[in-house]
């Protein structure tokens, strides 16, 4: 008894468009949700052309499915992770070949689907829990035939071989999924010891799991509900095919600090420095509407959460790395993380989100989403207002937990400015406006009264 | 364990709350300000809308800081707090409504456990997140702060005003851990301050004392006296160790063994007889504990246990109930037994006990000889006195038996007695109900005892400290 996939249409749509070179192959990722009974694919993006520098590669194998690019399809499938709120994920893979390869295709896609899988959970701050599906999808299309052989492999297990599954297409799949929303403060505080950026990064990292550990075990209401025992999210609701109204579901999260070990003692580190992140991040998450549990809609939200906070360190640290040569990063400032986005995915209504850095603009996020999602989004349905800009205003001390004896390091202090300076040119507006009125009253009165 | 008769809830706020600073340096002048910033922010952080309470084994949710709010709609500003009962899954099958025959006594005060929690949802602000990096040398410090706040409460106080009783017993609880924090602080060595109930006589009633963790009792003693003082105890036995920890109804003693049956038991009925028992907590030690099959020879071995149980629950001494062997080998160490005696089955008496609670608790003993049990029923007045003024367990070993004697009900006019009797021949488990039912705990008349042989009761004084 294999999973069963149900399918967006708009899946099948972008399928059947796909185009190939003679002889050549098209790979591509399968994104959706899974849960333990059935499966739910809603978006298919094809591998997008890598920008080849230098010499082409020598072809080293002796075919097109040898040249598959196994690193290029792996990147991707991690920056549409990225990409992809909560309870959304990479399911698997799709690979359209001609005929004569249609044999020599399902080693590929094994190849392919067990190196994706590796290379999207590195990094990853959250456990797999007992009730995830392992299960990963893998569609052979025949470009000539267009017949879909549909398989899953348990990517827990090396060892696992390939197992029928089913394909099917519905309309409007995730039409009512419901939304889960919150924003969420973060502040963490991280000391780094020793000086080189490795351990910059280590700290970091370690500092992270830290928090996600707190996270993972965190309490949640979500939509007013706790995640209790095996209540159920939606509960009382008739289904009516009818209503294609999504809701939305507010959700609140409480930690507790978590006493590791049992100590008499502080745990007191000689650091080299130390490192806060500190800001609100918006969390989205989607969860099927088949019956769904709170506890599943909870750990939907959280692991966004995770992710979110988690991504944005990684691609600061990256983008850091990869313009400061080493890490100069020992030195007293307050940079911006990118901050996340929101652009609706055209036909399911899910949205998918972005990471724009300070010197971005709207029209990078929209490149971004057209190359890696396969999507064109006009640059006025991007929601850049759920995170602001913060801006720094430069002189004050962070006083909080510094010895105050030495003015060497100034930082600035994140303060919630935005307002603030919007305001001015508006008092000035006013300002104007009433010393224009009161000349007006003066010439007005002056007139009247002579 | 002295309830106050008008409480009937205690409510217990428990959460780890880390403490996070930052130090130049540790040895100068400016970290005190620092570690004091870092409590005032904390402080803050408690008193703060983020502050949630959840009530454990309950879907409650409560914000005690933003006018009352909770997330179970019966629950209102204006409930009593008793109200919440009926939104908590309790799982021992309810028995605190069904009543046991036997068991008419009050069982004491309801405990009503909640955690500490702060929401990181709904922020005042949404700015993106930025990184701050500090490039100072310095000492990171952090510490969990075991926060565990009780109020005694009764049944109509409003839920509201226990919840801001929390919040504001959290700022105390903050403040006292500063002070100590601060008070035991070498440089850049902190000591984790841990919060310890008290049951004080009344009117304190239940009280909280922050101590430093890892610095013994005995070098608490100047902190011991000044409180005495403060709640005027008497300065003569110890209310304020940690071995005096108040024991909350809800949780089970580790250990597993029974603490003082004789509660559950109905007092004789005789005419104008005034009970006088032993005053405190002791453990039930019986043959066939611990595998060790004792059964025929250890029973004063086992009221001796007993009585050391209750010297270290008083808080007099931190050792272990010590085992048969190191009973004999403190009898060898004294000179009283040869070597050999260590790993052997032979009885010992009263003396033994005598020499033992001497040798390994430092506690002195009165023996009391009679030389017939008929003339026990005579000696009312000197066990009543001694339960009074001392409270300690009686060992009582005479014919082929020991004992041990818990308490008396004696009518001065009458001369009427019975003894309250703990027995060691027990070899069953613990289970309460068989030990009182068949009266392993059980008052006992005066034809209990063998009306011919003689008995020597051995009567442990308490040391006179705090």
């Amino acid at each position: 008894m294999g999973r069963s996939y149900f399918v967006d249409e708009a899946v099948e749509e972008y399928l059947s468009g796909l185009q190939a070179a003679p002889g050549s192959c098209v790979t591509g990722l399968l994104a959706g949700q899974s849960s333990p009974q059935r499966d739910f694919v809603v978006l298919a993006v094809q591998t997008p052309h890598r920008e080849s520098e230098g010499q082409p590669k020598a072809s080293k194998g002796v075919g097109p499915l040898d040249d598959i690019d196994v690193e290029w399809v792996t990147e991707h499938a991690k920056q549409v992770s990225r990409m992809l709120p909560g309870g959304l994920s990479v399911l698997g893979l799709f690979l359209l070949t001609p005929p004569e390869l249609s044999k020599d295709a399902q080693n590929a896609l094994k190849r392919l689907i067990f190196a994706m899988e590796k290379y999207i959970i590195k990094g990853r701050l959250w456990e797999l829990s007992e009730e995830d599906v392992t299960d990963r999808v893998t569609l052979h299309i025949c470009s000539k035939t267009k017949k879909l052989v549909c398989k899953t492999f348990d990517v827990k297990d090396p060892k696992s071989s390939a197992k029928p599954a089913d394909w099917k297409y519905q309309t409007g799949i995730s039409s009512s999924w419901p939304m889960l929303t919150c924003s969420v403060e973060v502040d963490l505080q991280i000391p780094v010891t020793g000086s080189s950026s490795d351990n910059t990064d280590k700290c970091m990292k370690d500092g992270l799991r830290r928090w996600a550990k707190q996270i993972e075990a965190a309490y949640c209401l979500v939509n007013g509900r706790q995640a209790l025992d095996d209540s159920e999210l939606i509960s009382g609701q008739k289904k009516n095919p009818k209503t294609t109204n999504r809701q939305t579901l507010p959700t609140r999260i409480f930690v507790s600090d978590v006493e590791l070990d049992e100590r008499s003692t502080a745990l007191v580190q000689v650091c080299s420095g130390s490192m806060r992140v500190r800001g609100v991040v918006h969390c989205r998450a989607y969860i099927h509407n088949n019956k769904p549990k709170v506890r599943h809609a909870a750990q939907a939200i959280k692991r966004d959460l995770i992710n979110t906070v988690c991504s944005r360190v990684e691609m600061f640290l990256e983008d850091l790395l990869i313009n400061e040569g080493s890490q100069k990063g020992l030195c007293s400032e307050q940079q911006a993380l990118p901050r996340r986005v929101f652009a609706p995915m055209s036909i399911s209504g899910l949205s998918v989100c972005d990471y724009m850095f300070p010197d971005e603009s709207t029209a990078d996020v929209a490149e971004r989403l057209k190359e890696m999602l396969d999507c064109e989004t006009p640059e006025e349905d991007i929601d850049t207002s759920l995170e602001s800009i913060f801006s720094a205003i430069s002189g004050s001390e962070i006083t909080d937990s510094h010895d105050d004896d030495s003015s060497k390091h100034v930082i600035s202090e994140i303060q919630a400015e935005n307002p603030i300076i919007q305001k001015a040119p508006q008092y000035y507006a006013g300002v104007a406006i009433a010393a224009a009125v009161a000349l007006l009253a003066t010439v007005t009165s002056l007139l009247y009264f002579n | 364990m002295v309830y106050s008769e008008e409480c009937d809830f205690i409510f217990r706020l428990k959460g780890i709350l880390e403490f996070a600073c930052q130090l130049d340096n540790p040895n100068g002048a400016q970290s005190k300000c620092t570690i004091s910033k870092s409590f005032q922010d904390l402080r803050s952080k408690v008193s703060s809308k983020n502050t949630v309470f959840t009530v454990c084994n309950s879907p409650v949710l409560i914000w005690p800081n933003t006018g009352f709010q909770s997330s179970v709609e019966s629950l209102t500003e204006a409930s009593a707090c008793g109200d919440i009962l009926q939104c908590i899954d309790s799982d021992d099958g309810g028995s605190k409504k069904s009543s046991k025959k036997k068991d008419k006594k009050k069982s004491g005060p309801t405990v009503v456990n909640m955690k500490l929690l702060f929401e990181v949802t709904e922020p005042a602000g949404n700015e993106a997140p930025s990184l701050i990096r500090v490039s100072t040398q310095q000492h990171c410090v952090k510490m969990p702060l075991p926060l565990d706040c009780a109020l005694s409460v009764t049944t109509d106080e409003r839920l509201a005003t226990v919840c801001k009783g929390l919040v504001e017993a959290l700022n105390k609880q903050l403040a006292d851990m500063e002070e100590v924090v601060l008070q035991y602080r070498k440089g850049s060595s902190f000591l984790v301050p841990q919060p310890f109930h008290f049951q004080l006589p009344e009117p304190s009633g239940l009280i909280t004392v922050v101590y430093p963790a890892g610095v013994p009792d005995s070098q608490l003693q100047a902190v011991r006296e000044d409180l005495h003082r403060k709640f005027e105890l008497p300065c003569d036995r110890p209310y304020l160790r940690r071995a005096n920890a108040f024991h909350f109804p809800d949780a089970a003693y580790k250990d597993g063994y029974l603490r003082n049956p004789h509660i559950h038991l109905n007092p004789p009925n005789i005419e104008d007889a005034k009970l006088y028992l032993v005053q405190g907590v002791y453990s039930y030690h019986h043959y066939m504990q611990d595998h060790v099959d004792d059964n025929g020879w250890g029973c004063a071995y086992r009221s001796l246990q007993t009585i050391c149980s209750w010297f270290q629950q008083q808080g007099y001494v931190e050792t272990a109930v010590p085992t048969h062997k190191q009973i004999q080998q403190a009898l060898v160490d004294v000179g009283d037994k040869e070597p050999r005696f260590v790993g052997s089955r032979q009885w010992i008496g009263s003396i033994e006990v005598q020499a033992v609670l001497n040798q390994l608790l430092g506690v002195t003993s009165k023996i009391m000889f009679v030389s017939q049990g008929s003339e026990l029923a005579t000696k009312g007045r000197e066990l009543a006195n001694h339960f009074q003024t001392e409270g300690t367990p009686v060992m009582i070993g005479g014919g082929v038996l020991a004992h041990t004697i818990l308490g008396v009900a004696w009518s001065e006019n009458s001369g009427q007695i019975r003894f309250l009797i703990l027995d060691p021949h027990y070899t069953g488990g613990e289970d309460l109900q068989t030990v009182t039912d068949k009266g392993w705990c059980g008052w006992k008349g005066p034809e209990f005892w063998d009306q011919n042989a003689y008995y020597n009761l051995c009567l442990p004084q308490r040391p006179k400290t705090i």
